[in-house]
């Protein structure tokens, strides 16, 4: 497995105070990485940590298989970012910002500016300084400037800022395609959970400096699965039931009241049916459904703070 | 390094300052003119010798392009870090050093070479006006003004390492009006003439000034690869 980025216990303290503390995270090759936690939890501290901009307090980053240091100026050609807010030279136009950027990263295909421009929808922007763009337009020129280069990785912080429903998608396709197409590996920062749910592959959850979890969205589709909930007036009996008559193994009894059943090939007309031939009292049965969001919501909670 | 230059004067549109300058020399040449010819209507001895209209035309310039400095240390230095876009600039594949040092090479550069030119260039013309106003007692030969070539040269190099003494007074809180309140006060300095006396006659002051000038330079250069970008 090839990793485009390691940390080892990065740490970042400001006066003391732990802003980012013992982050391990590793991102592989081509996958796109959600960074997901509440504002102020460290998401920015560490991408501007990747990018140089801010030197860790202790610990290490390891980007393209190689130690990250002051002097790797080398590796910052190699990457592509936004980090918070897009800042531009104002009185400039979007074309002659991304002219100059093209020129300090050394890249000189010039068509590729006009490219970018169309990936992100920019239209008639040709007269207008940077300053006059709205919050979603210099947002949509960011990203432009962030692909331009096609680098091998990118770094997006809260990215779809100030975009409307219609622009995320667009710019959420992009990146799909983005990584599909170019193998370009992405980090994304949001708190927006819907968001990142959408597009990554792996989430890394963060809250108060710490990663508390890194998963593959995969693995968290299957945890958590559909399941059948019901309360009936002897739980005993049900368990009973469903265990000899159903065969099911596969369920919980939930503080000695609630029963759920985690098979899912069981329909709910099934099972009801077969409590009622044999004279179990239903109180409530329905189908649930845990969200990502219970899941997300559960961890950020474990971490000591509600989100 | 070259192309580092040439991307700086693009982004700040740098050409402008030019004709900034060119106004500043005819203001400056405006100023010399109207004194002297008042004075010498109203009866007044204007210059006490050949020299001294020479003197005064080079503290006026070189006041006006220490200030000039400052301005330009405050655009493009300055307000880099108070926009914020010096964390693009420095996510580029560039040395950090090499990025700052290209920006103080412009305004050390700026500086020096405005000073030179616009010495010639008001100098002439006071001499050319000298030949019909005859303000200048015995009037003023063209050698003069070539012979105090070398004093300007002196002064325009100690200007322009002087000029970079904002710097410090800038970076404190990344406020452009202090880089420019700190090149005013740089001026007030070196600049002031009394009867004649002149604080920059004291050797020991521009060059004491231009070593802190290079050594605000060097520090700031020194340390910028470990600094963290927060803001």
């Amino acid at each position: 497995m090839t990793y485009i980025l390691r940390t080892t216990q990065l740490t970042k303290s400001y006066m003391g105070n732990e802003v980012v503390s013992n982050v391990n995270m590793k991102i592989k090759k081509g996958e796109i990485y959600g960074f997901l936690g509440p504002n102020g939890a460290g998401k920015t501290t560490i991408m501007k940590m990747i990018t140089n901009l801010v030197k860790p307090t202790s610990g290490e980053i390891e980007l393209f298989g190689e130690k990250l240091m002051n002097q790797s100026y080398h590796l910052l050609g190699r990457m592509g970012s936004i980090i918070e807010n897009p800042i531009f030279y104002d009185k400039l136009t979007a074309r002659k910002n991304l002219e100059l950027h093209c020129e300090y990263m050394g890249f000189h295909n010039k068509q590729a500016i006009d490219e970018a421009l169309v990936l992100v929808h920019l239209k008639n922007i040709d007269e207008k300084p940077v300053k006059d763009f709205s919050l979603g337009m210099k947002q949509r020129l960011g990203i432009a400037r962030a692909i331009v280069t096609k680098p091998e990785f990118l770094i997006l912080d809260e990215p779809i800022n100030g975009l409307d429903p219609v622009g995320i998608k667009e710019i959420r396709d992009l990146f799909k395609m983005l990584s599909k197409e170019y193998g370009i590996t992405i980090l994304v920062s949001s708190h927006i959970l819907g968001e990142i749910e959408k597009v990554a592959d792996t989430i890394a959850v963060i809250n108060q400096g710490k990663l508390i979890e890194e998963v593959t969205m995969e693995h968290i589709r299957e945890k958590n699965s559909e399941y059948i909930e019901l309360a009936t007036n002897d739980y005993k009996k049900t368990a009973y039931l469903l265990e000899h008559q159903l065969k099911i193994v596969n369920f919980r009894v939930i503080d000695n009241y609630f029963i759920r059943v985690y098979e899912s090939d069981v329909s709910l007309g099934e099972l009801s049916k077969m409590l009622i031939l044999n004279d179990v009292v239903i109180e409530s049965i329905h189908k649930k459904e845990s969200s990502l969001e219970d899941y997300f919501l559960s961890l950020l909670n474990r971490g000591g703070i509600s989100a | 390094m070259h192309k580092l230059i040439r991307l700086e004067l693009e982004k700040f549109k740098l050409s402008g300052y030019v004709w900034r300058a060119l106004i500043a020399n005819f203001v400056i040449f405006g100023l010399i003119c109207v004194i002297s010819f008042i004075e010498k209507i109203e009866g007044a001895e204007v210059f006490q010798d050949r020299y001294m209209a020479l003197q005064i035309i080079e503290t006026m310039i070189r006041a006006t392009f220490i200030i000039f400095a400052g301005v330009l240390l405050s655009r493009i230095v300055i307000s880099e870090f108070k926009n914020k876009s010096i964390s693009v600039l420095f996510m580029y594949p560039i040395n950090r050093k090499k990025l700052i040092v290209a920006k103080l090479l412009i305004v050390v550069a700026f500086t020096f070479i405005c000073i030179i030119l616009s010495y010639f260039l008001v100098g002439s013309s006071f001499y050319v006006f000298d030949r019909f106003a005859h303000v200048v007692p015995d009037s003023l030969p063209f050698a003069d003004v070539l012979s105090y070539f070398s004093i300007v040269l002196m002064n325009a190099l100690a200007a322009s390492c002087m000029s970079l003494i904002p710097l410090y007074f800038g970076m404190k809180k990344f406020s452009g009006s202090t880089t420019i309140v700190a090149s005013i006060i740089t001026v007030l300095i070196v600049c002031q003439n009394v009867g004649g006396f002149t604080l920059n006659s004291i050797i020991f002051i521009p060059i004491s000034l231009s070593l802190l000038g290079v050594f605000i330079a060097y520090s700031a250069i020194k340390n910028i690869e470990n600094i963290d970008v927060i803001n």
